[in-house]
């Protein structure tokens, strides 16, 4: 009974894999936010290095992974597939359970699996200092991790109610050398205009990622990071499906169902892209692939396909993807990795156009999965991965009514070690049940994102 | 030092556990059928955690409306302000509330159930806040400790303590002992309250400040009011924040009516209400949990009547409350006169508590 299924050090993706070639139309592209026209590679080119610039728009299909970053890929990568034995027994399930399991990695999740690249091109690119934003912690530290590695300076922009609720994260921060600070500040304008006008404020992503732009604009030495949401980014998570289709194949398997929690969509993307090209390009027509949010912030099931901007304040440029407004702050639920208003634009357009879909759970009950699986699979999750094994476990259960024998493959993105505190706020019951009225909001004119 | 004004309804409670369901204006019946006064020894939990708090002056009646129990207990930094003629009436409870007033007290500590918390509020309103050791027989207002020990820590709490706005409710105690539960929101009392129980303080930040949240959620149902449609909003400072979120002014108990941001109708009762969803092709209800034990429907908001809610369709209800509100109450609960109309409820429902935020609330069903 194989457990663990995995692939050498020499099987690490030597390239990426871009789904933009794919797809039946270009992207709609990213418009200026002041002159609502397509922004060029120099309208980025104040806070992002060429190289990314370039991976952003590109259609080609395949883009080389440097052999400097692979070696350090190699710190963690190949990472294990599993076959959840002993959570397929517990729920008396036909169905064949994999996940693939990204918490082996230094920073604890998938995060790294960019952040090495991003600080990489940086540093080809003669920057000195990288300026992010973080939501629940985890792509603060990988960054800082990966910013070490390059010897470069980084800033993180901290979401204020993640900064104080979760202090081990920032402590992982400095160990690995940068500057954690908590948002809104008094260091931006941004951040500044945001306290003044609600000095309480729980802080949000789309408000931290407003300040780490302005940062990186206003220094010349200084570029910015996002840890999600950009093409870029979905690319380089793409070497997370490109090894679990190596690894099913091992054991002649080829997923039915596909799935990842959604927050900006990176990890979702990077376990199903490589999937999702199969089915674009007719290899796997069937394939079902499943993003899962949180019904507090739900922006694939009940957001808006529209242009919307990225960040709070309006530096970024608007992106044409399922928004639920650039204003609107998520309620502080423990999965603080998936409170953001938008989503990737390509899981955006993929959804749209049907070849993804999307389901949002409560928060309590994601817990419950969680439980569940700490107690079968052993593995503690983080808030966030726990949306995707709460999909994988009901479509599990759902091929025990069908008696069909489904293989499900989900993305077990991260580790829960620094998120006990949610836990105990789940056994203390005080967990709220936090969902967006849509109804409410779609029977008025209030859904469609105001741009200023 | 912090005055406190504190008296015990001596008599509270006692009807209930002899089957009277209230002990006004029937404590000798009560005493016939074997009642034995509790209210003292409840309050006396309270005053044993405070005996050493060196910082808290007690000012009481006289005997068993506070002075015995005190003397008991907390011994020294004791001050008799009042004397009961019968230790027991409305009218004594009345005269020590004004007594504490005219000493400038911080807070009234009272031993009693909802007839005593009325009675106090009669006389000092929002001026003094209010805080019930709990031992009446109904105690459906929102101004008491969930038990005497809180009470005790609710009172010498230190900076954790905040203000909020709790229901003081009017029960009627003769159709109550016919079986009906005929209740009206008396008043909005000010009520110490411990902040962040809790050591998760992923809630603290939206928890913090409840006429914070009451903005917020004005703010979101204010940007999703629709035009030409008419809004019946209960009673209760939720509700009222949404009317000023508006730009109208709202009655504070009542239940009012509002179209395009004019009011309808003020204070309006079930037939008034009746009346104008008659011609109405879009009606919206808005109400907030009221009293302690959360009701939807059928308490404070009688006018909603069953035939209003048929009317106008369940779906069409909106419910509000703080986040705070909201995590006092794990179950919310409807009583719209109507068991089968209370039934369509379901198990659940959506509960705004912030700006497009809302929450899954389950409802109790029988």
């Amino acid at each position: 009974m194989q457990t663990k299924i995995l692939l050498d050090e020499e099987q690490i993706p030597k390239k990426w894999y871009n789904v933009q070639a794919d797809l039946k139309s270009p992207l709609d592209p990213p418009l200026h936010p002041k002159t609502q026209k397509p922004i060029g590679p120099a309208d980025l080119s104040a806070i992002f290095p060429m190289e990314l610039i370039r991976q952003e728009v590109t259609t080609d299909r395949h883009i080389d992974i440097p052999e400097d970053v692979r070696d350090v890929l190699r710190l963690w990568r190949p990472s294990p597939l599993y076959r959840a034995h002993r959570l397929e027994k517990f729920l008396k399930t036909p169905a064949k359970i994999y996940y693939k399991w990204e918490g082996v990695s230094p920073a604890g999740s998938h995060k790294p699996n960019t952040a090495v690249p991003q600080a990489y091109y940086n540093m080809k690119a003669g920057v000195e200092r990288i300026a992010t934003e973080t939501g629940a912690g985890q792509w603060g530290s990988a960054l800082a991790f990966a910013t070490m590695l390059y010897d470069l300076e980084c800033t993180i922009y901290m979401v204020r109610s993640s900064y104080t609720q979760k202090p081990y994260r920032k402590s992982m921060m400095r160990v690995w050398g940068a500057e954690c600070i908590p948002s809104p500040s008094t260091k931006t304008n941004a951040g500044r205009a945001m306290l003044e006008k609600d000095p309480d404020t729980p802080g949000s992503l789309g408000m931290a990622i407003s300040e780490a732009v302005e940062d990186a604009a206003s220094h010349s030495n200084t570029n910015y990071a996002l840890g999600s949401v950009l093409n870029h980014v979905c690319l380089h998570q793409t070497v997370i499906g490109l090894e679990c289709r190596e690894q099913l194949a091992m054991v002649d398997e080829y997923p039915d169902v596909v799935i990842g929690c959604v927050g900006g969509g990176s990890n979702f993307a990077g376990i199903s892209f490589p999937f999702a090209g199969d089915k674009l390009t007719g290899k796997h027509k069937d394939v079902d692939i499943i993003g899962v949010e949180p019904a507090s912030c739900p922006t694939l099931t009940k957001g808006l396909f529209t242009y919307d901007l990225a960040d709070e304040a309006g530096y970024t440029p608007l992106l044409k993807m399922f928004t639920l407004g650039h204003d609107f702050v998520p309620p502080a639920m423990h999965a603080g990795g998936l409170r953001y208003h938008g989503d990737s634009p390509i899981v955006s357009r993929l959804v749209n156009d049907g070849v993804m879909r999307a389901v949002a759970y409560h928060q309590s009950e994601v817990f419950d999965a969680a439980q569940t699986f700490a107690r079968t699979e052993g593995i503690i999750v983080a808030p966030e991965t726990s949306h995707a094994v709460k999909s994988a476990i009901d479509e599990a259960l759902a091929c025990k009514k069908t008696g069909e024998t489904k293989t499900i493959l989900f993305n077990c993105s991260g580790h829960g070690n620094f998120d006990m505190s949610a836990y105990d706020a789940y056994y203390a019951k005080e967990l709220v049940d936090y969902e967006y009225p849509d109804e409410l909001i779609k029977e008025s004119l209030a859904r469609i994102p105001k741009i200023s | 030092m912090k005055k406190i004004g504190f008296l015990i309804n001596p008599i509270a409670g006692m009807g209930g556990a002899v089957g009277l369901k209230g002990t006004d204006g029937k404590l000798s019946e009560a005493t016939v059928r074997g009642a034995v006064p509790q209210a003292e020894n409840r309050a006396k939990i309270t005053l044993q955690a405070l005996k050493n708090k060196q910082n808290l002056i007690f000012l009481s009646p006289s005997g068993r409306m506070g002075e015995d129990a005190l003397k008991e207990t907390v011994r020294e930094r004791i001050q008799v302000v009042s004397h009961p003629v019968n230790d027991s009436t409305a009218q004594d409870t009345k005269i020590a509330a004004q007594r504490f007033i005219e000493e400038g007290v911080d807070l009234i500590l009272f031993c009693g159930g909802d007839g005593t918390a009325r009675d106090i509020f009669d006389v000092v309103g929002r001026n003094v806040p209010i805080l019930g050791i709990p031992a009446g027989v109904k105690m459906y207002s929102g101004v008491f400790a969930i038990d005497p020990a809180t009470a005790a820590e609710l009172v010498s709490g230190d900076e954790n303590v905040v203000l909020r706005d709790s229901e003081v409710m009017d029960v009627d105690e003769d159709a109550y002992r016919a079986g009906e539960l005929k209740t009206h929101l008396y008043g909005i009392a000010r009520v110490p309250s411990l902040e962040g129980k809790t050591q998760f303080s992923k809630q603290i930040f939206e928890e913090a400040d409840e006429d914070r949240a009451k903005e917020e959620i004005g703010r979101f149902i204010e940007e999703v009011m629709l035009p030409d449609t008419l809004y019946i909003l209960g009673a209760g400072t939720t509700t009222e924040f949404i009317a000023r979120s508006v730009g109208v002014r709202k009655t504070l108990l009542g239940v009012d009516v509002i179209k395009n941001r004019k009011i309808v109708a003020q204070d309006a009762d079930e037939k008034t209400l009746l009346y104008l969803i008659e011609k109405e092709k879009d009606v919206r209800i808005i109400v907030s949990p009221i009293g302690a034990q959360g009701f939807i429907l059928g308490r404070g908001n009688q006018q909603i009547s069953s035939q209003v809610v048929s009317h106008v369709g369940i779906k069409k209800i909106i419910v509000v409350a703080t986040p705070h509100k909201l995590r006092e109450t794990p179950v919310l609960y409807v009583d719209s006169g109507d068991p089968v109309l209370d039934r369509e409820f379901g198990d659940s429902v959506q509960v705004i508590s912030g700006y497009r935020i809302a929450q899954r609330k389950k409802i109790h069903q029988p």
